[in-house]
């Protein structure tokens, strides 16, 4: 379409990038130069190069920080993407009032992270929490732990909280994806004689590839932005043992004063999750070609054996 | 409408922001002169936050055309990157909550803290406040800030009941104290509880302990830099922290309850003791009002240097120097009227007790006798995180931790913290 | 065991499994309202009991001294401004990129775009030094500003694919009729859009109404606080009152719950298109 008036698509986009500009972009930039600097947000900023990076990766934090979070994102790839999967198949069995299930399993992910963390934070407490009241209930009483404060479970309890919210979320995502799969091919299967789990993994999954690898993006890619939970319920305790790089930069900057080097690990972790997101796009490119070429071969070799 | 007005309206829009902005980003005039007094503290509490807007509006009363800005800051955030925020920024506080040790020298350093010798001698402050209790708020002559409370901030608070009931005395020295550890736990009850989820809780209780051990002066000499903790005495005071884990005295919980839910444990008597400052007691009796509770003094330990001493913090306020002639003289009238028999009461009441309250029927004797332990120490330490610099205090605070918990040895814990620190 | 017996086996058993699931993920829930109804001792003592009696009153002391209607206030009032901030300003952004051809075009929708990979770290830092500056922090904006500018590309994004949809004709048509541009997209744009700008409303409210990072760093006012951060520091208040706590959680929750039961399918949908990208 032509503008009535040259000036209209202008004034159309305008407030949106100027909005956008303001308060994304220019503070964007601007933490890069930071980056480069040593400043305590008042007083007199000293220019200092790549100190702060050559810092930041010796820093002993924050690569235990990052280590957390890549086991996170690991465990969140499979109490969230995969149970979500498998989630998302139970359901699809279900013929009659399976909106009930998603319903209930899908509440957690609309709740305020604060919300999730101080109630789970409640079911972890060592002392009147649900988990090790209902573990002494049982009988197991040596199994009961101090969940938050013990290094070697901290990360984990809060992995399965994440699962909690999440899986939901993704079961949702799959379950909208397999409703899309064409009955034919499902029939076909089902008079070859294979059975539902079959079913499920070599014929379903497979034709919501895209889904799943969109899942996975949004996972990895989330994972490493993840803040507000860890923030409520452990905030990097016990020692480090769940740090992540958010709440250690978030420290940094408004705690101890540091912006320079905050910003420095913030341009860090925004390289880290650009290249995996760019990464995962990248894989994702390849194996649709190669999916396709492999498909055309297939279907070259059907027309040869007709 | 032309593409020319189009561009000439652009630009001056354009300008107009620049200096606009330019002028908002301007640089720090502390103070202001226009008439509002700005005051900033972290959070107090709601009963005290009463108080403070019920004096605000008293001077408001008293002095026409002025107004009164009071700014409750996050407490965590103030005593950390708040405070030195709000100081070199626009509006800055004219008049600011402050902690008596480092903190306040660093004030003075950057010239932020006025001169209110001349108040307190002729001024607006003169008779407020018995001239003895300046002393420790005064740098090299001059007064620079007029204090409000003090609390002693780590005693061994203890369950009179449940220790009467496991016949234990409460402990007078370290070899007590180890012994009613180990009754105690055996009866399956937590000796001492703590909820150290943000490291001063133990923090203070412990760093008096090692401040014990190596001796006041060390231990401020440690904590300003001006001698490395690397050093036997040192190690052999971590030492003592180590036979606490040995002796199980402490909740396994410590680092992952906050301060609030180690109190609880106290106040639903799973915990025989607790360490922690002379605020208990109002809380206590809000809270847990069956509870019979009590209080020793740090039990002496083993070769130590400073037998009793306290560990004490003094609040007050400072005002700002960078502020205008006008204002500071203000600033103090407004603090004589913090300190009117009538406000102090209030403050009685909203369960702070000012350094200037007399002994009444509303105070608690417990709080009464904490006060004098204070008064009459001879020696009195400040904790490591209000009384020195934040980022080794936090080291110190950490490394104390890491002993309690039995991750660390004291002394490997001692050579990594002396590591960190220098 | 017949077959039709085996399925049915088969089937009951995932039925049991799927109800146990949908019982773990929302048991907590239950369980926190239920024990927002007992004293705090109670919950200490008896966890898993059931309350006595329904008991509302620790949800009206939550309600009223806890500060709760305050900061649901908050967040009514920044996400509603916020959430119409980023329809009209992503639908204008949107129709002017889909269906106009313009220089720079190209460039800012580039731009744009970017803001649906920068992750909030890249900027939060220094966001926040410039707002102390322009003194923003502790007002309604420090929040409006940013969840508006990282509402949009996305918002952009996918009312620009609802657009693109449309034929061409249809806006000759309307511009040989005599609309002039704003007309078209006030008339002819926008109310075909409808359910695209729903979808945009959604995902945008939910994102505004739980952000957590911004809201803590920008609002130390506890007048001002929304509600992630005011429950964070209702709960330092209050940490022992478990009871009280739990109360104000479950206010907090429930109306939430009630929402996404009653408008589930626009809600999923909206939540899932948003993120599918």
């Amino acid at each position: 379409m032509k503008p009535s008036r040259t000036l209209s698509p202008y004034l159309f986009a305008a407030p949106a990038l100027a909005v956008f500009a303001f308060a994304v972009l220019v503070p964007f930039a601007t933490t890069g130069y930071y980056s480069l600097n040593e400043w305590n947000g008042y007083g007199d900023m000293i220019f200092v190069g790549v100190q702060n990076y050559v810092d930041a990766v010796a820093d002993t934090v924050f690569q235990t920080s990052f280590v957390n979070v890549v086991v996170y994102i690991l465990v969140t790839l499979v109490v969230e993407v995969l149970v979500g999967l498998l989630l998302a198949g139970l359901v699809l069995t279900v013929r009659r009032g399976s909106i009930w299930f998603r319903v209930a399993i899908f509440t957690p992910v609309m709740l305020p992270m604060v919300v999730v963390a101080l109630l789970w934070s409640f079911v972890y407490n060592p002392d009147f929490g649900l988990l090790n009241a209902a573990l002494t209930e049982l009988g197991l009483q040596e199994w009961t732990r101090v969940w938050l404060g013990d290094e070697q479970t901290a990360l984990l309890a809060i992995c399965v909280v994440s699962g909690w919210v999440f899986a939901g979320f993704y079961m949702t995502i799959f379950y909208a994806a397999l409703r899309q799969v064409p009955s034919e091919v499902v029939e076909a299967a089902r008079l070859d004689g294979a059975g539902e789990w079959t079913i499920f993994w070599r014929v379903r999954v497979p034709i919501i590839r895209n889904a799943i690898e969109v899942a996975v993006l949004l996972c990895v890619t989330g994972g490493f932005q993840s803040f507000d939970l860890f923030y409520v319920m452990t905030n990097g305790g016990p020692f480090h043992a769940t740090e992540i790089p958010t709440t250690y930069l978030v420290q940094a900057v408004f705690r101890t004063g540091e912006v320079g080097y905050g910003s420095a690990m913030a341009v860090i972790l925004t390289i880290v999750v650009v290249a995996a997101g760019l990464i995962l796009v990248a894989l994702r490119a390849t194996a649709d070609r190669e999916g396709r070429a492999h498909r055309r071969l297939l279907a070259k070799a059907k027309e040869a054996v007709q | 409408m032309n593409r020319k007005w189009i561009a000439a309206a652009a630009l001056a829009l354009t300008g107009a922001m620049t200096v606009g902005l330019a002028g908002c980003a301007g640089g720090s005039s502390g103070g202001g002169d226009d008439k509002t007094l700005r005051i900033a503290m972290g959070s107090p509490g709601e009963a005290q936050i009463a108080v403070w807007e019920s004096i605000a509006e008293e001077f408001e009363a008293a002095n026409e055309g002025w107004k009164v800005d009071l700014n409750f800051q996050d407490d965590d955030m103030y005593q950390t990157i708040g405070l030195p925020n709000l100081l070199n920024g626009r509006n800055a506080p004219d008049i600011y909550f402050e902690w008596v040790g480092n903190r306040l020298l660093q004030r003075n350093a950057d010239g932020f803290a006025a001169d209110l010798t001349e108040q307190v001698e002729s001024g607006a402050l003169a008779d407020v406040l018995d001239p003895e209790l300046y002393t420790t708020t005064t740098v090299d002559d001059k007064i620079l800030m007029v204090p409000h409370i003090a609390d002693v901030s780590n005693v061994i608070w203890y369950n009179v009941d449940m220790l009467a009931e496991h016949d234990i005395d409460p402990p007078e020295t370290w070899e007590d104290l180890l012994k009613a550890c180990d009754t105690l736990s055996a009866a399956g009850v937590v000796p001492i509880a703590s909820g150290n989820k943000d490291f001063w809780a133990a923090g203070n209780w412990l760093g008096h302990l090692v401040s014990r051990v190596v001796g006041a002066d060390a231990y401020d000499e440690a904590l300003s830099g001006e001698a490395s903790f690397d050093t036997p005495e040192w190690k052999q005071a971590f030492g003592y922290i180590e036979e606490l884990h040995e002796h199980g005295c402490v909740n396994e919980s410590a680092n992952a309850i906050d301060d609030n839910e180690g109190a609880q444990l106290f106040f639903q008597e799973k915990a025989a003791m607790h360490a922690i400052g002379s605020w208990l007691v109002s809380w206590a009796i809000d809270e847990a009002p069956d509870l019979t509770f009590d209080f020793v003094n740090l039990p002496a330990m083993p070769d130590e240097v400073d037998a009793d001493s306290v560990e004490g913090v003094i609040t007050g306020h400072v005002v700002n120097a960078k502020s205008s002639p006008e204002k500071i003289e203000k600033a103090a009238e407004f603090l004589a009227m913090l300190h009117t028999p009538e406000n102090t009461e209030k403050f009685v009441g909203a369960e702070a007790v000012p350094v200037d309250a007399t002994v009444s029927e509303i105070i608690d004797e417990r709080t009464v006798r904490l006060n004098s332990l204070l008064g009459e120490a001879a020696v009195v330490i400040s904790p490591a995180d209000t009384g020195y610099d934040l980022e080794v205090a936090d080291a110190f605070y950490r490394a104390l931790a890491e002993v309690m918990a039995g991750r660390t040895s004291a002394d490997e814990a001692v050579t990594q913290l002396a590591q960190q620190v220098e | 065991m017949s077959s039709s017996a085996r399925t049915r086996l088969v089937r009951t058993l995932v039925l049991a499994a799927l109800a146990l699931m949908a019982l773990a993920f929302f048991i907590p829930l239950v369980w926190m309202v239920l024990s927002s109804f007992k004293s705090n001792s109670a919950i200490f003592s008896t966890p898993f009991a059931l309350p006595t009696s329904i008991d509302f009153s620790q949800w009206a002391i939550a309600w009223d001294v806890g500060n709760i209607s305050r900061y649901a206030l908050n967040s009514a009032i920044v996400t509603t401004v916020s959430v119409i901030a980023i329809l009209g300003l992503s639908s204008a952004a949107a129709f002017a990129f889909s269906r106009y051809r313009f220089r720079g075009a190209g460039l800012m929708l580039g731009l744009l775009s970017l803001g649906l990979i920068l992750p909030l770290q890249s900027y939060f830092i220094a966001q926040s030094t410039m707002f102390t500056r322009l003194e923003l922090t502790d007002t309604y904006w420090a929040l409006i500003i940013p969840y508006t500018a990282m509402g949009l590309p996305l918002a952009t994004y996918l009312l620009k694919v609802y657009l693109d949809a449309l034929p061409e004709e249809l806006f000759e048509a309307a511009r040989i009729d005599g609309a002039g541009d704003f007309r078209i997209y006030a008339m002819l744009a926008l109310p075909l859009l409808k359910p695209g700008l729903a979808t945009v409303a959604v995902f945008s409210a939910l994102s505004c109404w739980n952000e957590f990072l911004l809201a803590l760093l920008y609002i130390q006012d506890d007048a001002l606080k929304t509600i992630p951060t005011g429950l964070l520091a209702f709960s330092s208040r209050y940490v022992t009152d478990y009871s009280l706590l739990f109360a104000a959680l479950s206010i907090i929750t429930l109306p939430m719950i009630a929402v996404y039961v009653v408008f589930n399918r626009q809600i999923t949908e909206g939540i899932t298109a948003g993120s599918l990208k």
